[in-house]
Order: C-alpha cells, then sequence, then structure tokens
C-alpha cells in the first residue's frame, strides 16, 4: 500500500563536460564552449542517484524535468537511466532565452506543478550547483516558489512514510569555524539540493536485489527515452510571458572580460622529467628548502 | 518611443525615497561573528562612504543580525562600520535555518518603522533597502535565494568585486533598445568557473514601456576572503535597533542534533604548503591520494584553488568534507599564504589564486602546459602530467631520506 505514497522530482541541468579529454579550454585559460561536449551536468546525476535511493526504497515515483533547449533530450536521457524515471519533461521555449534563476525559477515551478499530470510532488531533489553557471541559486528559488521547505547540502536522507516527514543530515562549513552537522526533521513536500559528498547505500539484500532491478529495468527504458518525454513551452506551462526570459529577469550580464593577468615575479627553471634523474636537482632543492639550509 | 529626461529624472528621485541603504546580512556562529560578514561590512562601509560623498546623501550601511540574545555581538558590529544594527531576537533563531530566516529578513526589508530608527526622514516612503548583501557560503547562498524569490528581486552570486556607478544601459528589453541613465547601479563582479573571466551583472528596473517593473533591492553574496574587513574603531557610535519578528507557532523545520566537527587546518606555521587545482579532474580521487603522499612526506599543509572548493567532482564524502571545503582555498578568496616552499600540483595560477600564494619563498609547479601563468610565479616549473610526476617526486624524496639517514646515522 505504502508503495505508491511517494512522488520525486529531479531537476537536472544540461552543462559542458569538464573531464578530462572532453573539455577544452581556448589559450587564454577561458572554456572553448564549441568544443566541448555537453553531458548531465555531475550535480545532477547525483541528485539523481538520490531520486533513485527513493525509488528502490520506497517505491517512489520519478519525474525529471529540466529547462533548456531540445538538446537537453539527452541529459533527460542519461537522467533516465540513473534513476528509472517514469517521466522526461523539458520545459523548452523561445521565449525563456535570457533567463537569470528568477527567471528560470518560475519555468521549473510551473513545470513541477504539472508532473504527473498534476499530481502533488512529495520531494524534489537539484544538484548542489551547475558546473557553469554555477550560482547555486536555481534550487532555492524553485522551492521558495513552490512553497516547499528548502533542504540545502543534504549529505543523507531517509523519509518516514507515514509521518510523512524527512530527516535529513547537512553538512554546514563556514568560513574560518568548524564544520558543523545537523540533524534536521522536515514535513514534506521538501525540496533538496544534494550535496556532492552524497551517497545512496542500500544496506540490505533486498534493496540492493531491487536496486539492481531497477537499475536494469532504467537502462532499458533510456533506450527508448521519447516515449517518456513530454515538451512544454510556455503556453502549455501556463506561464505569464513578463515572468520568463528577459522580460522576467531582473538581472542582466553587463559586460564579460578577462581578468588582469598578474605580474611576473620570477623566472622559472623548466624541468622536463622525461628521465627521472632530471628530477635530480628539484628533490635537492625541495629537501634543501624543507631542512632549512 | 523614446523616454524624456524628465521622466528619468523624476523616477531617480522617486527611487531615492523608496529604495535606501545597504542591508547586509550578517552570519555568526557560537557567539562569532562568521569573517565574512565583517568583510561585507566594511566593503559596505567603503561603498556607503563615496556613496554619500558622491551624491551628496546620507545613506547607511545597516547590519541584520538574527539570533537569540546576540546584543553584544551587535554593539561589536558598529565598531567594524555599521551605522545601524538590526538585532532581530527570538529564541526560534538561534541556529539558522532557511525557512525561518528568510520570512524574517523579507518582514526587515519592508518594515518601514524600524526606518523611523535609522532615519526617520524617510520613514513614510521607505519600501525596502536599496542593496541587499549574503555571504556566498553554505548559509547565505541558499538564503540570499529564497530572500531575493520572496522580494522578487536580482541576485548576483560569488561576488569579488562592486563598484556603485551611474550607467547608460541600452538593452533589448529593459530599455526596449533605447540608452537609458540608470544611477547607483551596483556592478557586480563574479569571477567565473576557470577564474579567468569577471561576469558583471546588474540588477536593473525594467523601463521599457510595456512592461515597466522596479527591481530591489540589488542583491548579492560574496566570497569569503575577497574584501577586507573596516578596521576596528571603538570609537565608532552606532544605534542598535531591537525588533521582535512574528515567527510561525510550528517552524516546518527541526533540528534534531548539531555536531560541531574541529578545524584542523594550519597554514600559519606550517613551512611547506602542497596545493592542488583541476589538474586531479582524471582521476580525482587517486590524485587527491597521490598529493596527500606527496605532502606527508614534506609535512606540509594541503590547499586548494577556488574552483574546487564549488565541489566540480564526485569524491567520497571522508574526502569530499576533508579537502573541497572554503576553508582550503589559497588566493584572495582564502587564506593568503608564505610557506617557505609552495608546491602547485595541476593548477593553472589565475590571478586570485596567485595572489594568495606569490609571497611564497620557493615555489615549484607541475603542470601540462608551458603557458599556465603559474609558469610566472614558479621558481622550477615541471613540465607534465601529476600522475607521472608526483609519483617520481615522492620515490626520489623517499630514496634521498633514506640516504641521508643513513648517512647521519
Amino acid at each position: 500500500m505504502k508503495q505508491d505514497l511517494l512522488n520525486a522530482a529531479v531537476i537536472i541541468k544540461l552543462e559542458p563536460d569538464f573531464s578530462e579529454g572532453n573539455v577544452s579550454y581556448n589559450s587564454d585559460g577561458t572554456l572553448n564552449r564549441a568544443e566541448t561536449k555537453n553531458i548531465l551536468g555531475p550535480h545532477s546525476a547525483i541528485a539523481c542517484n538520490a531520486a533513485f535511493y527513493c525509488r528502490v526504497k520506497y517505491g517512489a515515483h520519478v519525474s525529471i524535468g529540466t529547462m533548456g533547449p531540445p538538446i537537453a533530450e539527452s541529459a533527460l536521457k542519461q537522467a533516465q537511466m540513473l534513476s528509472d524515471a517514469e517521466e522526461l519533461n523539458l520545459y523548452s521555449d523561445r521565449l525563456f532565452a535570457g533567463a537569470d534563476t528568477l527567471a528560470t525559477a518560475q519555468v521549473l515551478k510551473n513545470g513541477i506543478e504539472k508532473m504527473f499530470g498534476g499530481n502533488k510532488i512529495d520531494i524534489v531533489f537539484s544538484g548542489h550547483r551547475a558546473s557553469d553557471g554555477e550560482t547555486g541559486q536555481t534550487g532555492p528559488q524553485t522551492a521558495w516558489k513552490l512553497g516547499y521547505t528548502f533542504l540545502g547540502n543534504v549529505i543523507d536522507f531517509d523519509i518516514d512514510l507515514d509521518r510523512k516527514v524527512v530527516f535529513a543530515k547537512r553538512l554546514i562549513s563556514l568560513q574560518g569555524m568548524d564544520t558543523i552537522i545537523e540533524e534536521i526533521e522536515s514535513p514534506l513536500p521538501v525540496f533538496i539540493t544534494i550535496d556532492p559528498s552524497y551517497r545512496s547505500i542500500f544496506n540490505s539484500i533486498s534493496q540492493r536485489l531491487s536496486a539492481n532491478t531497477f537499475s536494469k529495468e532504467a537502462k532499458k527504458h533510456s533506450q527508448d527515452y521519447r516515449q517518456y518525454l513530454k515538451i512544454f513551452d510556455s503556453k502549455k506551462l501556463e506561464l505569464d510571458p513578463k515572468l520568463v526570459g528577459l522580460p522576467g529577469s531582473p538581472t542582466i550580464v553587463y559586460k564579460v572580460e578577462k581578468i588582469p593577468r598578474a605580474k611576473t615575479s620570477r623566472k622559472a627553471q623548466i624541468v622536463i622529467p622525461s628521465n627521472p634523474n632530471n628530477l635530480t636537482p628539484v628533490i635537492e632543492k625541495i629537501i634543501q628548502t624543507v631542512r632549512g639550509k | 518611443m523614446k523616454l524624456s529626461n524628465s521622466t528619468i529624472q523624476e523616477t531617480n528621485s522617486n527611487t531615492n525615497e523608496k529604495y535606501r541603504h545597504i542591508y547586509v546580512i550578517i552570519e555568526h556562529f557560537e557567539g562569532q561573528v562568521v569573517p565574512v560578514s565583517l568583510e561585507m561590512l566594511g566593503e559596505a562601509r567603503r561603498l556607503m562612504d563615496d556613496f554619500n560623498r558622491k551624491y551628496d546623501s546620507t545613506e547607511k550601511v545597516v547590519a541584520v543580525v538574527l539570533g537569540s540574545n546576540v546584543r553584544k555581538l551587535c554593539e561589536e558590529l558598529v565598531t567594524y562600520g555599521a551605522d545601524s544594527v538590526i538585532h532581530a531576537n527570538h529564541e526560534e533563531l538561534k541556529y539558522p535555518r532557511n525557512d525561518i530566516d528568510t520570512k524574517v529578513i523579507v518582514q526587515i526589508a519592508k518594515d518601514a518603522r524600524i526606518i523611523n530608527e535609522i532615519s526617520p526622514e524617510y520613514s513614510s516612503t521607505f519600501v525596502r533597502p536599496r542593496y541587499l548583501f549574503f555571504a556566498a557560503d553554505n548559509i547565505g547562498r541558499h538564503l540570499s535565494s529564497t530572500v531575493l524569490a520572496e522580494l522578487e528581486s536580482g541576485l548576483a552570486s560569488d561576488i569579488n568585486k562592486l563598484v556603485i556607478s551611474d550607467l547608460d544601459i541600452r538593452h533589448e528589453h529593459k530599455t526596449k533598445g533605447q540608452t537609458v541613465k540608470y544611477e547607483k547601479i551596483l556592478e557586480m563582479y563574479r569571477p567565473d568557473f576557470s577564474g579567468f573571466l569577471w561576469t558583471t551583472i546588474l540588477c536593473l528596473d525594467n523601463k521599457n514601456p510595456e512592461n515597466l517593473r522596479e527591481y530591489h533591492p540589488q542583491g548579492c553574496s560574496i566570497i569569503p576572503g575577497a574584501f577586507k574587513p573596516f578596521e576596528k574603531d571603538n570609537l565608532r557610535k552606532g544605534k542598535i535597533v531591537e525588533y521582535s519578528p512574528k515567527i510561525d507557532q510550528d517552524p516546518k523545520i527541526k533540528i534534531i542534533n548539531r555536531r560541531v566537527v574541529k578545524r584542523t587546518i594550519d597554514y600559519e606555521t606550517s613551512k611547506v604548503i602542497v596545493s592542488f587545482g583541476r589538474g586531479i579532474k582524471a582521476s580525482p580521487e587517486q590524485n587527491i591520494k597521490l598529493v596527500e603522499e606527496f605532502a606527508e612526506l614534506l609535512g606540509a599543509e594541503i590547499g586548494i584553488t577556488l574552483p574546487l572548493s564549488k565541489k566540480p567532482y564526485q569524491l567520497s564524502q571522508n574526502m569530499d568534507s576533508k579537502y573541497m571545503i572554503p576553508d582550503r582555498v589559497i588566493g584572495t578568496s582564502g587564506s593568503k599564504v608564505a610557506p617557505t616552499l609552495y608546491v602547485a600540483i595541476g593548477l593553472s595560477g589565475a590571478v586570485q589564486h596567485v595572489a594568495g600564494m606569490k609571497d611564497s619563498e620557493v615555489v615549484i609547479s607541475i603542470n601540462t602546459d608551458e603557458n599556465s601563468p603559474i609558469i610566472d610565479e614558479s621558481d622550477i616549473f615541471i613540465k607534465g602530467r601529476l600522475e607521472d610526476v608526483v609519483p617520481m617526486l615522492i620515490d626520489q624524496i623517499k630514496k634521498q631520506i633514506a640516504a641521508i639517514s643513513l648517512r647521519s646515522n
């Protein structure tokens, strides 16, 4: 009976792939966007893992949402593979272009409200922050617009389905202060941003077996992901055009400039360690310096 | 359609009565103000002094403190540059909680009665603060987002430079393609993920006749370490405003337990510091282990670059909470260090990083790219992948140490 009690959502983002071999930088150190592939962002992937945990442990239904151009479909497919989502939602409209975080949050809010045909979502996950835009604001702003309780920096969580309550552990580190691990309790619905150190742990044999089954199922479904895909434009999302895209964005990007390079103050000796012996002078320098000679 | 000058002037004088002051949201922990809060106050003080001189005005730096009986701390903030401190006092505010804190800050931002105590001449016209500062940390990042979502205004995150100026703006939507003068705009500079580009974000009213809308406060979150605090002046006078917030009977988030994990990083007394950057990306976990082994051999403390504190990689929880944290950041946004030996591993040397380590006595860097700026700050530059070079160094140092100890025997 409990099996149908939980609806979970994940908000994801298609991002440049910063991993070795895929990322390309210009000679001035800036990202070469044209040469860099796009993938499901690594923080989005962790949020998908959290939803998958709900799928396995609580039999949750999972729905994924993303705002972006049509190519963001590929991120939805990868997200489905990780989470065994039953619904993939792409919010795509020219009117959304140029949106800042507030205007993006507005789209995501309306999108989440339309998931599973308007059935209420109990728990929403999003990544800690995007690797490229990286403001970390979209999650909490979406939560606030939805009227959901926002829980950030969550490293672990569990849900009491009978009481409709979530228990979460949060990691808080502040400049110059000791780190705090906080355990909290909050009624559903909640919006959680998952800390990158989150790991889903399935601690019983039955959970591990069921994780295995769901995972296989997810792979199969994602081969055929278009069957699960729904595309929404601003009309379908019933969005006021004044609240999205440029009209709904309080902020603008005024200019982008290179941060001036620091003045050269040393002349480096260049060592190419093709042979370990080339490093001998370096080792000597290190040992001398450390021993204060 | 061209907006006439008189219309624009009118809007501005109006804005000056409606939107006033910089509000700074203060964070504290076990009776201590988090350093970034003092840094924000210092920057707010400098900005406001210039502002008042330039515009012949009397706007204030207002610190906002949420807590349970922390008046002492509020008094301290005056000595660090605040003109007024709003002390929102309630036992439910003992620890930060996003939902409650958001509501309290929004109440304060909209409360004209408070202004009656801060600048009475504007209490009947005041609508909201002009500028609103938060810390870009685990608390302020989310709090700034939810507060600005509720206030429906603009927010820029992770700022390390601020300028207030009058700008001629021409924007497709904001001004409908016309050039319009905006006054007292906060230019919010944020370094991008690479540390090589600065993006300036502005929060601007819509002056498009088809979609007129005012966006205040202009909000931002500020990177810890980016600004200098105001030099403490015990003689400074300021006003503490006691404020009793309205708080829901039953707060949704209940704190069951709080555990403190002691901080152990020490850059001050370390003779050797080994730092790493995005060069670890091919296999972060293993590469950090290599760095650990190398650092241990040298008795070194470990540092990171700013982008890593934003957690770009998935690591084990232990490693993540140990290394990928703001406290490890070397640079203007973290610690400034000056060890005898600084080893820079797989980091490119963004300006903000170099500023934090350039006073080191000897600098050795390991990098695949000879064009990386770190070369200009190195005495020795080892060209190669850290995966190849670090094990060689470990190996040879071990041999040397063995040889030295044999000789001294």
